[in-house]
């Protein structure tokens, strides 16, 4: 049978999307593969599809828990039984349980630090892996911008269960970066896949707004008049809500903040909304939208900018995943640049922090094994972030002998180092905003495209009419506030037919 | 001026307990710290239906409520950290409450560790009921917790019926289980999940009931507090909604470290055995005796307070409004700390109220 036939059969789509078909049939010839597919074009597919024609497990490594989460969560929902993830959510109980286990499961989605874990390691070696697949591969290189210590391991790790048919998937990833990930991963020879980052149904406007004020008036006076649903991202939870609640008094009524300090109950009651055509419009932080498949959106908006193009990149890709027009419009006032160099350098551990990290353990003479035991007075008296104590205890475990002075000076000069990357992103990023050529031309230099032809709505420089976008719907019909409270019950509980 | 919802709770509690414990006692109730000074004092003022009913309070928003409180003169500093309430206060706090009672089937202390699990399943086997009855297999759970999501699951294949009468059995226990006179069930069906229908977020539901959150808060809790007294009361009329309680969730519990401590005391060791077994200083198994005493009525304290001595420390304490400890002590000079607890933790309540 053709591939297509057991897309059809199994995921009940038609066609592919760009760049799944040849990623597939590039596995299927038993070749590694590196694939760079652009966000909402369904990366998962590459290997659940694969994982159904291929004898064996599929192994997934991803670096995200609620990714993970999120991904396993839909599998199940579509039906698949035969999935676990693995990673630190699971009770001891449950893990030896699972690993008793394991050859059960089809799909097992495992954290890169449970995949180090030697018992893991053995119970692993037993199964046939058909396919390792390694999700957001660029977080295994240096130059990816979202570089993550732990991801270091997985070459060897990967040695030690028997070298198997790998795939690397990846949304961004320029030239250097998918070098690096075939050399980490200790690829001799492999095959790329590379779909363009172009999102032509995706216009890219940037608008200037002098003051903050300004640019929330014109932020609240653009969701009143674009066809929603859309998002707006802020960098600050705060502003976020603040934003929301501006729109609220504004007139916008569909509207809610997303982000990381919300309860549980709250996000997943959020997300579901919008997705079920609830809300209008979330004013989210970066938290809001991964893993999220929601066709529809018609407009992404950024307060602020991103600190990296990858990121501005996978957060406007959330729009028009149904293929319809849409547009991603990034206000930019001046100061923004300050603070996104303030954001960039806050997500980093500073050498005062770091000193007095070593002073402490010096002092109460304690060696990296028992910094987990440690970990809330180290932050405390640190004053360390979450973010920032994760890069310290990755980077700090992964070393095999103690001495202090030396990984202490070794510490700050790998801490220096990223924050130089981060500052060279920003950089980029600040000359996305202000560059005067064609938008989708720097943005496919910047990861050695050459840009093809233009789409007709293509960037604020070749001129976008934003009429295209307009809202079509009228204002919907309010709804009703029922004050029956049993018939509301009721309508959820019972068949409709019952109630009438 | 009137006061918010919260701030008529908080004079009220500050009201009983009459500026004899700091404002901080509050914030430990709210959060329902589970020491033995919290638990005591909750039973001993009689507010222990506001146990853990607000764990979002922090120690920054009580100091600056009620320094706005001060700042308005409805009450005064009465010592460092205590504070108690003026007679402008007291009028304040009448008023406000005839127009929003408190509420009065709020239950902390009964249904703190009953409250959570409860309405994680509730929710989650709403929405599992409604997608049944509409034949959609594909929807993303409104609970994440692998526990609850496994619980349910179980539960409904448990119950062995089809999904329609299900789904009309759980209407059926919900609708009259939430018809409570004084309460407000549409501030708890607001937030249910169904078929195509996303249950609102605390706030929307507030927004939606014109309440400010933190009355919507208490009043929702209230409602399923009723609920819940009404499903437990009658468990066989709702065999659905009370088996969404385990048997173990229903008595008051004790904390995993003092039920350790309460086992080994059954098995007749003494307090200095269990402290060296486990590995503990004596005053935290002391402390796990206090809230042995205050959770479990007819704990008998003979053994550690001879029965004589306990009828001097309870005259003292009669004697003694303030219900200072160091007072009793002070009268009773051959009682231990220790012993003077427990007895006021016995009879803390019989006595005083
Ligand atoms: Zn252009």
């Amino acid at each position: 049978m053709e591939l297509k036939g057991y897309l059809n059969g199994f995921f009940k789509f038609d066609d592919f999307r760009p760049g799944q078909q040849e990623t597939i049939e590039s596995v299927l010839t038993e070749s590694h593969t590196i694939a760079m597919l652009p966000t909402g074009t369904g990366k998962s597919l590459c290997y659940q599809l694969p994982g159904y024609l291929l004898d064996g497990a599929i192994l997934v490594v991803s670096p995200l828990l609620s990714l993970m989460q999120d991904q396993v969560e839909q599998m199940m929902a579509m039906g698949e039984k035969r999935v676990i993830a693995l990673n630190s959510f699971l009770t001891p109980q449950q893990k030896a349980k699972a690993l008793t286990e394991l050859e059960r499961y089809k799909f097992i989605f495992i954290s890169p630090e449970m995949l180090g874990m030697d018992f893991v390691l053995a119970s692993l070696r037993k199964l046939k892996i058909s396919l390792f697949v390694v999700d957001e591969a660029h977080c295994i290189s240096q130059w990816g911008y979202d570089f993550r210590p732990d991801y270091l391991r997985l070459g060897e790790l990967r040695q030690q269960i028997g070298q198997p048919l790998t795939l690397a998937l990846t949304a961004t990833a320029a030239r250097e970066v998918r070098a690096d990930i075939a050399e980490k991963l200790c690829l001799d020879q492999w095959k790329e896949v590379v779909y363009s980052v172009d999102r032509p149904t995706i216009s890219m406007v940037i608008e200037h707004a002098d003051t903050f004020q300004e640019k929330l008036e014109r932020t609240v006076e653009l969701v009143k008049f674009l066809q929603g649903p859309g998002i707006v991202y802020f960098s600050s939870k705060k502003i976020a809500e603040q934003a929301a609640a501006y729109m609220r008094e504004n007139g916008v009524r569909k509207v809610m903040a997303y982000h990381g300090g919300l309860d549980s109950e709250s996000r997943i009651l959020i997300q579901q909304q919008f997705i079920n055509g609830q809300l209008d419009v979330v004013c989210a932080t970066s938290a809001f939208g991964m893993g999220i498949n929601k066709e529809n959106v018609r407009f992404v908006i950024h307060f602020h900018m991103p600190l990296q193009i990858e990121s501005y990149l996978q957060e406007i890709g959330r729009a028009a995943r149904d293929g319809k027009d849409s547009t991603a419009i990034l206000i930019y006032s001046p100061g923004d640049e300050q603070l996104a160099f303030q954001l960039a350098e806050g997500e980093l551990p500073d050498r005062y922090q770091i000193e007095r990290l070593f002073a402490y353990l010096k002092d109460h003479k304690l060696g990296y094994k028992e910094l987990a035991q440690y970990t809330e007075d180290l932050i405390r008296i640190c004053g360390f972030t979450e973010i920032q104590w994760r890069i310290v205890e990755e980077y700090l475990s992964s070393l095999s002998h103690t001495d202090l002075d030396l990984d202490s000076h070794s510490l700050i000069q790998m801490i220096e180092r990223r924050l130089a990357v981060k500052n060279g992103k920003v950089r980029k990023m600040i000359e996305y905003v202000h560059a005067q050529e064609c938008k989708r031309s720097v943005i496919l230099k910047a990861f050695n495209e050459k840009p093809e032809k233009r789409p007709e709505y293509c960037c604020s420089i070749c001129g976008v009419d934003m009429d295209h976008y307009k809202k079509m719907e009228p204002g919907d019909n309010e709804m009703l506030i029922k004050l029956d409270w049993k018939q509301d019950l009721a309508s959820i509980l019972l068949l409709s037919e019952r109630i009438k | 001026m009137g006061v918010t919802y919260l701030e008529s709770v908080v004079l009220y509690l500050l009201k009983t307990i009459k500026g004899e414990r700091t404002i901080y006692s509050l914030y430990h109730l709210f959060q329902g710290k589970r020491s033995s000074q919290t638990i005591q004092d909750a039973h001993l003022y009689q507010i222990t239906p506001y146990f853990q009913v607000f764990p979002s309070v922090t120690r920054e928003s009580l100091e600056r409520m009620v320094k706005s409180l001060r700042d308005r003169n409805l009450v005064k500093e009465a010592a460092e950290s205590k504070v108690i309430v003026t007679e402008y206060g007291m009028e304040t706090l009448e008023r406000s409450l005839k127009e929003k009672p408190l509420p009065v089937f709020m239950n902390g202390w009964k249904y703190h560790q009953t409250t959570e699990p409860f309405w994680e399943r509730l929710t989650l086997l709403v929405q599992v009921c409604s997608n049944l009855v509409h034949h959609e297999s594909s929807y993303i759970p409104v609970r994440n917790k692998k526990d609850t999501l496994f619980w349910v699951k179980q539960y409904i294949s448990k119950q062995g019926i089809n999904r329609y009468i299900l789904a009309e059995r759980l209407y059926m226990e919900l609708a009259s289980a939430l018809d409570h006179e004084n309460t407000r069930p549409e501030l708890v069906v607001l937030r249910l999940t169904g078929y195509k229908k996303i249950g609102l977020t605390i706030t929307q539901a507030a927004e939606m009931a014109g309440l400010e959150p933190s009355h919507y808060h208490f009043e929702f809790l209230n409602t399923l507090h009723a609920m819940l007294d009404t499903v437990l009361e009658k468990a066989s009329d709702y065999p659905l909604l009370s088996g969404l309680v385990s048997q173990g969730e229903r008595e008051v519990p004790l904390t995993l470290s003092t039920d350790k401590t309460y086992g080994l005391i059954q098995k007749g060791y003494s307090l200095e055995e269990i402290a060296a077994a486990r590995n503990l200083k004596q005053s935290t198994i002391e402390d796990h005796v206090v809230e042995i005493v205050l959770s479990i009525k007819g704990f008998n304290i003979d053994a550690y307070v001879s029965p004589e001595k306990q009828k001097k420390i309870l005259q003292a304490a009669r004697d003694n409004s303030a219900r200072k400890l160091k007072q009793i002590k002070e009268r009773v000079s051959d009682a231990t700390y220790f012993e003077i607890r427990l007895v006021m933790a016995k009879y803390g309540e019989e006595q005083w109220n």
